[in-house]
Formats: C-alpha cells, sequence, structure tokens
C-alpha cells in the first residue's frame, strides 16, 4: 500500500517539469513554431534559477530568473522564426547547445569547478507549490486555447496564418508571444529541477526531458490536458525505476534509467501516422 | 447605374513592378456601388496583382487607392484554417466576447444570421476541411461579408466550383450587387463574364486594353482583347496512318465510388481517343492505373520501349516540385534519359536548353528559367508541365485536363501542341471534363459514367445530345 502512494506521489513529481516543457511545446506548436530548443531552455531556467537563488541568497528570484531565462531564449527563438525566417528545428537546435555549452561554461566561470554548481538555497518542501501549479496551469492553458479569443487566434496561427492575416490580424506577433511563453514554461520546468528537487544545477540534469516533452505533445495530440496525461505516463516510469531499484536483481539499474526513453519511443511509434500536427507547424510565414 | 452614383473605389496610376516583370502598368480604375465589374485577362496579366493592390495586401510602387468604406477579398486559394470551426473561421479577429471568453452561444447565432441574411445555408459548427470546396468557399465568403464590405473582390471565384455550385454562387453575388454592393470579379471565364456582369475591363501584360458593358461585347471580342489579336487556331488535323499502341483490357482498379469496372478500349498512333464524364466517374482512376500509380486488374498493353508523357491531373501534388525552379522542373522525371546526362551527373547545358524550349514554345511568362515554380501563377505552371510532357516526343500521351485553369490563349496553345502530336503519329487519350474540348479534338469519343465506358461515337458520327445524356446517366 506505502509502495502505491510513493509510486503515486513519486510520479507527479517526475512528471512535473515534463508537464511544464510539454505545455510549452504545446503552445508553441499551436502557434506553428516548432520548440526543438525546449531542452535548451530547461537547461536555461535551471541554471539561471541556481546562478540568482546563489546570489540573491533566496530562492523566489531564483524561479523568476529561471522563467526570465527561458522566456529569453524563447524571444531568441521567436526572433529566429518570425522575422529571420530561420529553419525553426536548425535555430531550436542552436539554441540546445549554446545553452547546454553555455551552462557547462558557466559552472567553470562562476564556481570554479565543472560538473556540477555549489548548494543553494532551494524550495525546499515549498516545492510542492510548483508540482500543484503544473497540473493548474495545464487545465488554464486548456480554458485559454479553446475558449479565449487569444486561444483561437493562437490556434488558427498554426493551422493557417495567411487566414490570421485575413482577419486583419499580425500571426508573426501571436507566433512570438506564444513563443516566449513556451520558453517561460520550459524554463520553469527547468527551475523546478534545479531549486526545486534538488539544490544545485548539475551538468546533464535536465536528461532529455525537454524532448521527453517533445514526445508527450505529440502523444497528447497537441492539447494540454492530453501533453500532460502523456508527461504523468513518462513520469511513472521514471519514478518506476526509483521503486523497482534494487527489486528485480536481474535488470541492471542502467536499463530501469532507459525505462522512460522506451516508453516514449514506444509510444510515439505506436502512433505515428495516425494524429496530425498543426497543419502550419513549423512553416515560416 | 453608374452615372449617378460617386464611385466607392477608385484606383489611380497604379503601377507595380516584381523583379523582372511589370505585373501592373500605370491603371486607372472604378468600382461603383450595384455594379459586378469583371477584371478579365489571360494568366500573369495582372489581375490578382491589382486586386490585391486594390485590396491593401500589396503595395504599389507608383498610385492612390481610394476605398469608400470597407474592402473585402475573397481569394482564389481559400485563406483559411482548416481544422477550425465554420464560426472560428468566419469571427476570427472580431470574436464576440463575454468577460475574457467568447461567447460561443453568441458567435454560432451570428454566424446563422449571418448565413440566412446572405441565402448561404451552413452549418456553423462544421470543421472547415471536412466541408466540400464550394461550402469551403462560403465561408470564405461569410467572413468577408461578415465586415459589411461596401467593394467585394473575388479572385477566380469559380475555378474550383462545380457547375451547379456557380449558378448558385453567382445568384448570391447578384443580389449583394442588388443591394449595394460593389463587386469585382477577377477571372478568365468569358462565358461567367457574359452571363452575370455589368462592365467588362480587359487586361493585358498589365495594362486595361478594353473597358466596355458587357452588353455591349461578345465572348469573342472579349478574348481577342484578352489576347490582343486574333486566337491562334488549333492545328489542323492531319491524315496519319493507325497503328497499335495502347490497348487496354478488363481493367479494374480504384476506390469503391471511383473506380473503373472493366475497362476495354484501344488507342492506336496518330489519333486522339477522348474520354468524355462528370468528375468522379473513375477517370482519376484510369489515368492512375495507366501511370502505374495505384494496383489494378487486367491488361495494359502498349509498345515496349514506348516513351510516355503524363499530364497529371494536380499539377502542384503530382506534376511539379513547387519549391523548385523552371529548369529543374523541366528535367524531372526524364533525368536517367541520355539526352539528361553527362555521365554520373545531370547535363545542366542540355536541362536548361530544355527548359528554354519549353519556355519558349508555351509561352511561359516567367521572368527568368531560374524562377521558382510556385510563384508562376496557375496557367504558367500548366504549360511547364505540358511543355515537358511533349518535349521528348512521346509515342503515348495521357492528357488529363490539360488546359485546367488556363486562359483561351494558352488553351488553343496547348490544343494545338496535342494535335501536332498526333499528327506525327503519336497515340494521345485525352481525358477532360470540358467537353467542347473533346469534341474539337478527338478522333473518337468514349463516354465514361461510373466507371464504365457507356458509349462509343466516331468524330463523323457525333450526337452531342446523345454525349450528354449517356454522361448524366439517362439515357
Amino acid at each position: 500500500m506505502t509502495l502505491a502512494i510513493t509510486l503515486i506521489v513519486l510520479t507527479l513529481i517526475k512528471a512535473t517539469p515534463i508537464v511544464y516543457a510539454a505545455l510549452g511545446g504545446v503552445i508553441s506548436e499551436r502557434s506553428g513554431v516548432i520548440n526543438i530548443g525546449l531542452e535548451g531552455m530547461m537547461v536555461a531556467g535551471a541554471f539561471f534559477a541556481v546562478i540568482v537563488s546563489y546570489a540573491t541568497g533566496s530562492p523566489v528570484p531564483g524561479l523568476m530568473a529561471g522563467i526570465a531565462a527561458g522566456a529569453a531564449f524563447g524571444y531568441i527563438l521567436a526572433l529566429a522564426a518570425t522575422r529571420f525566417k530561420v529553419d525553426q528545428i536548425v535555430a531550436g537546435t542552436g539554441i540546445n547547445l549554446i545553452c547546454t555549452g553555455g551552462a557547462a561554461y558557466g559552472l567553470v566561470l562562476l564556481f570554479n569547478q565543472p560538473g556540477a554548481s555549489v548548494q543553494v538555497h532551494a524550495l525546499g518542501s515549498d516545492y510542492w507549490i510548483l508540482v500543484l501549479l503544473a497540473f493548474a496551469l495545464a487545465a488554464a492553458l486548456h480554458v485559454v486555447l479553446y475558449r479565449t479569443p487569444w486561444g483561437l487566434r493562437v490556434r488558427a496561427c498554426g493551422e493557417n496564418p495567411f487566414a490570421v492575416t485575413s482577419a486583419g490580424l499580425n500571426p508573426l506577433l501571436l507566433r512570438t508571444y506564444a513563443v516566449v511563453l513556451s520558453g517561460a514554461l520550459a524554463g520553469l520546468g527547468g527551475a523546478f529541477l534545479s531549486i526545486g528537487e534538488l539544490n544545485l544545477y548539475s551538468e546533464g540534469m535536465t536528461a532529455g526531458r525537454g524532448f521527453i516533452a517533445l514526445a508527450a505533445v505529440i502523444f497528447g495530440r497537441w492539447t494540454p490536458l492530453g501533453a500532460t496525461g502523456a508527461a504523468l505516463v513518462f513520469g511513472l516510469f521514471e519514478a518506476l525505476q526509483f521503486v523497482l531499484e534494487g527489486r528485480i536483481a536481474w535488470l541492471p539499474p542502467s536499463a530501469m534509467s532507459a525505462l522512460p526513453y522506451v516508453a516514449a519511443l514506444i509510444a510515439l511509434a505506436g502512433i505515428t501516422g495516425r494524429v496530425r500536427p498543426p497543419k502550419a507547424d513549423g512553416v515560416p510565414y | 447605374m453608374q452615372g449617378s452614383a460617386q464611385p466607392v473605389l477608385l484606383l489611380r496610376g497604379i503601377r507595380k513592378t516584381y523583379p523582372g516583370v511589370v505585373a501592373v502598368d500605370d491603371v486607372d480604375l472604378e468600382l461603383f456601388p450595384g455594379e459586378i465589374h469583371a477584371l478579365v485577362g489571360e494568366n500573369g496579366a495582372g489581375k490578382s496583382t491589382l486586386a490585391s493592390i486594390a485590396f491593401g495586401e500589396v503595395r504599389p510602387d507608383r498610385g492612390t487607392v481610394e476605398a469608400r468604406g470597407a474592402v473585402g477579398l475573397v481569394h482564389q486559394h481559400f485563406e483559411l484554417a482548416g481544422r477550425l470551426r465554420v464560426w472560428e473561421n468566419v469571427l476570427l479577429g472580431r470574436e464576440p466576447r463575454r468577460g475574457w471568453r467568447i461567447d460561443a452561444a453568441a458567435a454560432h447565432a451570428h454566424v446563422v444570421a449571418l448565413a440566412e441574411r446572405n441565402g448561404l445555408a451552413i452549418d456553423p459548427d462544421a470543421f472547415v476541411d471536412e466541408l466540400p470546396v464550394g461550402i469551403q468557399q462560403r465561408v470564405e465568403l461569410l467572413r468577408e461579408l461578415d465586415r459589411e464590405p461596401a467593394i467585394l473582390l473575388l479572385d477566380e471565384p469559380t475555378a474550383a466550383l462545380a457547375p451547379a455550385e456557380i449558378a448558385s454562387f453567382f445568384a448570391t453575388i447578384t443580389a449583394l450587387a442588388e443591394r449595394g454592393t460593389a463587386i469585382m470579379i477577377v477571372t478568365h471565364k468569358l462565358a461567367e463574364v457574359m452571363a452575370y456582369a455589368h462592365r467588362v475591363s480587359v487586361m493585358r501584360h498589365g495594362a486595361i486594353v478594353e473597358r466596355t458593358l458587357a452588353a455591349q461585347t461578345s465572348g469573342e471580342q472579349l478574348a481577342r482583347a484578352m489576347v490582343g489579336g486574333d486566337l491562334p487556331p488549333v492545328a489542323a488535323r492531319a491524315a496519319t496512318t493507325h497503328a497499335p499502341c495502347l490497348r487496354v483490357a478488363d481493367l479494374y482498379g480504384g476506390d469503391d465510388e471511383r473506380a473503373v469496372r472493366g475497362l476495354t478500349f484501344e488507342v492506336r498512333a496518330g489519333e486522339i481517343v477522348g474520354i468524355a464524364g462528370v468528375e468522379g466517374n473513375g477517370q482519376s482512376a484510369l489515368a492512375d492505373a495507366l501511370a502505374g500509380v495505384i494496383p489494378y486488374r487486367g491488361t495494359v498493353e502498349r509498345p515496349p520501349h514506348a516513351r510516355i508523357g503524363i499530364i497529371p491531373q494536380d499539377r502542384l501534388a503530382e506534376a511539379l516540385v513547387p519549391n523548385w525552379s523552371i529548369v529543374e522542373n523541366a528535367m524531372l522525371g526524364r533525368q536517367h534519359r541520355a539526352r539528361s546526362r553527362r555521365g554520373m551527373l545531370v547535363d545542366r547545358v542540355h536541362a536548361r536548353e530544355d527548359a528554354r524550349q519549353i519556355v519558349e514554345r508555351y509561352d511561359v511568362r516567367t521572368p527568368s528559367l531560374d524562377a521558382t515554380v510556385k510563384h508562376l501563377s496557375g496557367g504558367n505552371q500548366q504549360k511547364v508541365v505540358v511543355g515537358r510532357a511533349l518535349i521528348d516526343a512521346p509515342s503515348l500521351i495521357v492528357a488529363y485536363n490539360p488546359t485546367r485553369g488556363i486562359d483561351v490563349g494558352a488553351s488553343a496553345l496547348v490544343q494545338s501542341r496535342l494535335m501536332q502530336a498526333r499528327n506525327e503519329g503519336a497515340a494521345v487519350l485525352l481525358i477532360s471534363f470540358e467537353l467542347d474540348e473533346i469534341l474539337s479534338l478527338a478522333d473518337r469519343i468514349l463516354v465514361m459514367y461510373r466507371g464504365a465506358i457507356v458509349g462509343t461515337f466516331e468524330r463523323d458520327a457525333v450526337e452531342r445530345a446523345q454525349i450528354g445524356r449517356l454522361m448524366a446517366g439517362i439515357a
């Protein structure tokens, strides 16, 4: 019984950063911009949250800094995708490389040590608020996308930006807002990893969650609630690896930690061809 | 109607150039309330550009646009969000609100009322991409009408519509004009102009070369003004010797509704066989089976090593790579032929030469051979497709609506080239929804209905009325 409760609690915690990033993926792709840079934006969020928490001695400014850092990289991707019409995949990949490389360099520069930062003030037990917030935001984003004028316009933008122009609106502006919001959400997810679950930044701590989130977006059919459900499934596999550790002797730990990724792979392979992305997803306007 | 009234749209000295072409050259135009004004011209004459300028979508290099009231534009390729609902598309940007949310009930009621007022029946909750093309156009029209435009511009509005849809479309437009909207229709379909328009302006090479009342002109006169002289006559039918070329027996294939069911026919060298029929009676399946792109049962015999030229039905989906240049598209599908290769490499010199030949022989209006095909007008794209299919002097040609979407001058040219190919000994299978095209070109006519051949007519024994009845399935 206690095992079941542990599993549920762990699943919620492990799913939280993926939920944030996946919601970011949904809003971005619904506007017509593929955000491959989610991973990098999570790294930026995790890293800057630690830096600012270290500098101010308080985790709340750190959290804000994490969100701002994600949003800033979101803005860079938005500029690349709208004003400069750069290939979105290339721009997103560039953001991933800059963020991971930049954070590694920053560690040496600021803490004079590679691999991990020093320990900083973290949210401690308050991180529960962020877990609950993730699921509240999922519901909120659902309402925004399907019930508000702005949401309708964002969805139209991802289907056919020319329809948005015909309605006298600016699709580039809508996409910019959506992608900045996407980055902020991914940054929040990253900050949750560094100063929520832990109290430091260590290299590789995002461990591909940005990409798992992209899988969750697809598996959730580009809807906030669907993507959240998918994130929970991936969170469950991550939690399983902790719960099962040491209980199944024949399965090596490295195989255990591959579980979420294998689950993502199988999930995607299973639904390929049966889901349709927004029509103008990834198409520059 | 224009004598007393003030114009609601006034274009003065409009000029617009694109790299390499003058699209619109010093054009004056006015529109009056309550009139239906047709702007006609060949593909690439500058009609669509002028409409975009009047709408305010494209900024002219020179000249002024004065509009009294809102301007609406219905695009040739509808600009709708396919997976959104009808009401969401119609009210995008002007959503009725309740607090910070969309008032869905009010939106729904608004669209129902709007549709009723304009006699355009529609389900506001339907998803746009699940609707037939004619209804999708209604959605775009409703979106424009909701802004209560004083001026409504329609770019090739009937290009994608079936004949029955066209009649009901013009009923709506005529009613709108009677209520005082100024309407301009950009088109090259002269029959529609003669039937529904009040005034006509003819554009050629970016300039307006003739202004007239529809009542004081004829389709023929307009065609001459569009082309700038007499229409090139279709090449004469020469005597040919027939040898067997394509033999089809008991052909079955395609999906249920539009399948072919046991076709048997022959196309001999030096003749054009026309397949007449209403769209959706198995013509696609026949063309796809002959092209080898769908599985089929039955016999398809053709001479070994026959060169085959295919003009597919959908130029953008099946014939061209829109993002490639004319040179690259001209090479496509012919890249393995000796002429196209230099050892393992592509022969760029010959490829250019071929593209130049197509552009010259078919009068493709393009700034250069390296222009991206998607930037050409639809008619000019079609000319590239036809030119490529015929350039290697094929012994068998399968042509599917070869003149779809192209203007009278270019149509005559394409038809002439098909006739010449026949005269030089090619076997031509012509599948067309334009009965007139088949009657003027074919040596033998097969009528297709529900996937079967229901009638065969030799050229000298054609009965038009009987063919029409067979096409409709009432004979």
